[in-house]
């Protein structure tokens, strides 16, 4: 019984899959014996030299800034121009048609356009990231504004409400659940821009760190940097998942899926 | 017809005014040619190279590896998730190890891809996968738990074998949600294919922009994008045409 209580405490299961997932890799490392699938315990043995490597650190840390700026500008733009499609017809059915055309182009992709256009710095780098963003936090902010219960709404009019105290007290709260499902989705998706845009710019960044040591054969260091990675994208979930749920435990948005392709 | 002809237009005027607007600021000279091609040149060198087998060959390429790793990712997400849902030891299993892999950017994993399996079509075909799997197997898992219990206590009282009422009862309902799941994995994976094939490849519609990338020929850069882009629309709505006529029966096709 005390083996059944502490695994149903909440961060067990998922440290115990994650140490399943090392042990398997290690196991199958051993079975298949090849240069390029070094073992668990040597990349995590390597990891601290990933970690304590100051030039790598700093480009982690830059990548991280531009992830960060890209996230905040698609935040303060799309999310309003979600919420306003959301309310209004004429608005949802100019950008509607617009952004289902730009649904499917790879993001990233755009990168040595956007290059071409604005040259190899930062600006073309954030740029990049802030279009990643952009789609789902319109889309779920859209979701969340037409969600809004009308009747509040025509409540809230009867009694004299003015529209910008409607805006604030009824459909900002309203919608919120929404728009934060938005935001998560978002976060899973700068990530993955970040990475894959400077996989193929192949400038400076986390992604760039990556292909540079696989054209230097240093496998452990791919490894290892794939593991800060994967420890990024999760912690980041993790830690908007509480901030989201202490924000809007109203909404009964469950479990949703996070993905997204860049 | 009139009035469908009527709702098309009535939805495609933001993009002809887009495109329009798109062709005269290049035709005025207000973005360099070079930098910004018209729409129309892009569009008649897309006709131009559909119509040679080289470029035909590299649209094939990419079409292999998007249906290699969706077709693995939708047998995988399929039997994960109908899992997950319907035996509780399985799902205690699944759910967290999909906890710790779903936040992961799949895309990082690229190069281990490349060491094991090598430069050719597996990396890519197991990178589709890797990223396609999960939207399938959220929605087969959201669907299969959403089954009306009364529909599987019926059948199990009627003598419906619990394997049975898998195939019978759990997947024919979680359908509606499973195709959505599917859509969300289509178009992830036109997506991934694509930005594989640019990171490292020697054929493939991504490899095709890089080249033109690294040639400077801008109207070749936009030709593999919108054909990309195009491709994934026109599966998408396959898709969906081919959800609404499967569900023609659910009364509410959600």
């Amino acid at each position: 019984m005390r083996l059944r209580g502490l695994l149903s405490l909440p961060g067990v299961p998922p440290l115990l899959s994650l140490g399943g997932l090392l042990a398997l890799w290690q196991i199958a490392a051993g079975a298949i014996g090849i240069e390029g699938l070094p073992s668990a315990s040597s990349v995590i043995a390597s990891l601290p030299g990933v970690l304590f490597d100051l030039e790598s650190l700093a480009e982690i840390g830059a990548s991280l800034q531009r992830m960060a700026l890209g996230f905040a500008i698609a935040v303060a733009t799309a999310i309003p121009l979600g919420l306003v499609m959301g309310r209004s017809r004429a608005v949802a059915g100019f950008f509607g048609p617009l952004l289902t055309l730009i649904y499917p182009v790879p993001k990233a992709a755009l990168m040595p356009i956007i290059m071409l256009w604005f040259g190899v710095g930062d600006f073309s780098k954030v740029l990049v990231i802030f279009l990643g963003v952009s789609l789902p936090l319109i889309y779920h902010s859209y979701a969340g504004a037409r969600a809004v219960d009308e009747k509040l709404v025509w409540s809230a009019m009867a009694m004299g409400m003015p529209a910008r105290r409607r805006v604030f007290s009824i459909i900002l709260p309203s919608a919120l659940p929404e728009v934060m499902l938005g935001c998560r989705v978002g976060i899973a998706m700068a990530l993955i821009v970040m990475v894959s845009s400077e996989m193929i710019a192949r400038q400076s960044g986390v992604g760039n760190l990556l292909f540079n040591s696989l054209d230097m054969a240093q496998y452990h260091t791919v490894y290892a940097t794939i593991l800060v990675i994967g420890a990024i994208g999760f912690a980041l979930d993790a830690l908007f998942e509480r901030v989201r749920r202490r924000l809007t435990f109203w909404g009964e948005t469950g479990e949703e899926t996070v993905a997204g392709g860049g | 017809m009139a009035r469908a002809l009527k709702l098309a237009l009535l939805h495609l005027y933001p993009v002809a005014l887009l495109l329009a607007a798109w062709e005269a600021s290049v035709a005025a000279g207000l973005v360099r040619k070079i930098l910004l091609p018209a729409p129309s040149a892009v569009f008649a060198r897309l006709f131009e190279l559909l119509q040679t087998a080289a470029f035909l060959e590299h649209v094939a390429q990419t079409l292999v590896r998007l249906s290699a790793g969706l077709a693995i990712a939708t047998a995988l997400g399929l039997a994960l998730g109908l899992a997950a849902a319907a035996s509780h030891p399985a799902g205690r299993m699944i759910q967290p190890l999909v906890r710790v892999l779903a936040p992961i950017p799949k895309i990082a994993l690229y190069p281990a891809l490349i060491l094991i399996l090598g430069f050719d079509h597996a990396s890519k075909i197991a990178l589709v996968a890797a990223d396609a799997v999960f939207p399938i197997l959220f929605a087969t898992y959201h669907g299969a738990r959403m089954v009306e219990p009364k529909l599987l206590w019926s059948a199990r009282a009627a003598g419906t074998s619990p394997r049975a009422c898998v195939f019978k009862i759990v997947l024919p309902a979680a359908l509606p949600s499973i195709l959505t799941g599917f859509r969300i994995a289509l178009v992830i994976s036109c997506v991934v294919v694509f930005l594989a094939e640019m990171i490292s490849s020697t054929d493939g519609l991504g490899h095709l922009l890089i080249r033109a990338a690294r040639a400077f020929r801008t109207v070749d850069m936009f030709v593999p994008l919108v054909t990309i882009s195009l491709l994934g629309l026109a599966l998408n709505a396959l898709v969906a045409a081919g959800r609404r006529r499967l569900l023609a029966g659910y009364g509410e096709a959600r």
